[in-house]
């Protein structure tokens, strides 16, 4: 069956995150790390032909297993490829064509190291790595992760805007502008330093906000985790929206260690 | 006994303010660096705001571990927006951050003068190099090839590097000069 070429070019850009319905998919992201950071190392490790050519088969498979396209591969595989060719070429020159193998070795290497990487990163919604973080990552560090993620589209406005504004006044912040570096000191002084004053303002305001909340003050902590949508129990409608009337978000308490 | 202001601050050497405001640094890391890779094509650029701001954070919130958090969060936020393989990512971002962390532990006052702050921001990114140079000595790429190939990155890398941490004392000074950062003097 011919498929449209939209859908056999499943990915815009490399590593990017691809909604299907896979093993890979279904897969906790801890366990993911773990087969990643396993087949990475045997990457590292193995140095005869047949074991190479053994962890390229199961590396393929653990790609095919996440339905991913050869389309996809080619993706992630890119820039690799081209590290690869200059690696090839370095060594016909230092050896001649004796250079050959050891290079074509090197370099398969290097992609079979870089590939489950990309698995893990399309295979893995943001979500999933962020829940998967919570458990290993001290709640003040997730809090400033979530800060910081959560801040990027504030962010990106406002060096739209910024930058609006510096060109009409002469700024020179055009993106072709920016490829000869006698414009860079426009773009630290007319971009960056205003991000960094409204950056300092943020933090301010944010950190007041938080304070005034209360943040940080008990050792008992409270946050709303969305549930999927679900028919409602009789038990649930008998409980009757105790401070939950839509039935979708439930309190949870957590005890957390002080830092 | 733990005080009210005490239980406020996120760590015990950063108040929730200047938390947050290294969080926002690592932000623009990220923004900068996904914003870069569609403009420019050029090796080690990336180098060039990530250490603007690396020093930028160390700067506005001169304590110890302020840019070692910048690149902590980065490297998080990084992996979280499916920017970096696990793992390569912390040493990617975490190394350069130590580096400069060690740079200003020697020497305190390098953020005050454009030639030293562009030495720290040079070493440090040519630290970056170490990354990928290691990761083909494990692979037992030829020693000769890995030096030649760290040599030209490190080389990219400190180039721009050095010219983004030539920006940040400048900035840092006209900051002060509005009060919106205390100066070194009062710390």
């Amino acid at each position: 069956m011919n498929l449209p070429l939209r859908q056999k070019r499943s990915s815009d850009y490399a590593c990017q995150y691809l909604t299907h319905d896979s093993p890979l998919h279904r897969l906790g992201a801890g366990w993911k790390i773990a087969a990643t950071t396993l087949l990475s190392a045997c990457a590292v490790g193995v140095r005869t032909p047949e074991a190479l050519t053994l962890l390229v088969l199961v590396t393929l498979g653990y790609y095919a297993l996440a339905r991913l396209t050869l389309y996809d591969l080619w993706r992630d595989l890119r820039l690799v490829v081209w590290q690869s060719a200059l690696i090839i070429a370095a060594y016909l020159a230092l050896r001649g064509a004796k250079g050959l193998m050891p290079g074509l070795r090197t370099s398969v290497q290097i992609m079979v190291f870089y590939l489950p990487g990309a698995v893990f990163l399309r295979t893995t919604s943001t979500r999933d790595v962020m829940a998967g973080l919570r458990r290993i990552v001290p709640y003040r560090l997730s809090f400033l992760l979530t800060t910081s993620i959560r801040f990027i589209p504030f962010f990106l406005r406002e060096m739209d805007e910024i930058t609006t504004a510096q060109r009409l006044r002469g700024a020179r912040l055009l993106p072709r502008q920016q490829l000869d570096p006698r414009n860079w000191p426009d773009l630290f002084h007319c971009l960056l330093l205003p991000l960094m004053v409204r950056a300092l303002k943020t933090a301010e305001a944010v950190s007041r906000s938080a304070e005034a909340r209360g943040f940080g003050l008990h050792r008992e902590r409270t946050y709303y985790a969305p549930q999927p949508e679900s028919p409602p129990s009789p038990m649930a409608a008998g409980a009757g929206g105790m401070g939950d009337p839509a039935g979708r978000l439930t309190k949870r308490r957590e005890l957390y260690d002080d830092l | 006994m733990t005080t009210f202001k005490e239980k406020m601050r996120l760590w015990p050497q950063f108040t929730l303010r200047e938390a947050l405001l290294i969080g926002f640094c690592a932000t623009f890391v990220i923004i900068t660096r996904a914003g870069l890779r569609l403009h420019l094509h050029l090796p080690g650029h990336v180098m060039l705001f990530t250490m603007f701001f690396y020093l930028l954070a160390r700067g506005c919130v001169p304590k110890i571990g302020s840019a070692a958090l910048v690149g902590l969060l980065a490297s998080l936020a990084s992996l979280v927006l499916g920017m970096g393989m696990p793992g390569m990512v912390f040493v990617k971002y975490l190394l350069p951050a130590l580096v400069i962390e060690a740079a200003l532990l020697l020497f305190p006052s390098s953020l005050e003068g454009m030639l030293a702050c562009a030495a720290v921001g040079l070493i440090a990114a040519t630290s970056r190099a170490l990354v990928s140079s290691g990761v083909e000595w494990l692979m037992g790429l030829e020693e000769e090839i890995i030096l030649s190939k760290a040599l030209f990155i490190a080389v990219a890398n400190g180039i721009f590097g050095g010219l983004g941490a030539l920006a940040v004392p400048s900035v840092l000074r006209v900051l002060r000069k509005n009060g919106l950062i205390e100066s070194t003097g009062k710390r």
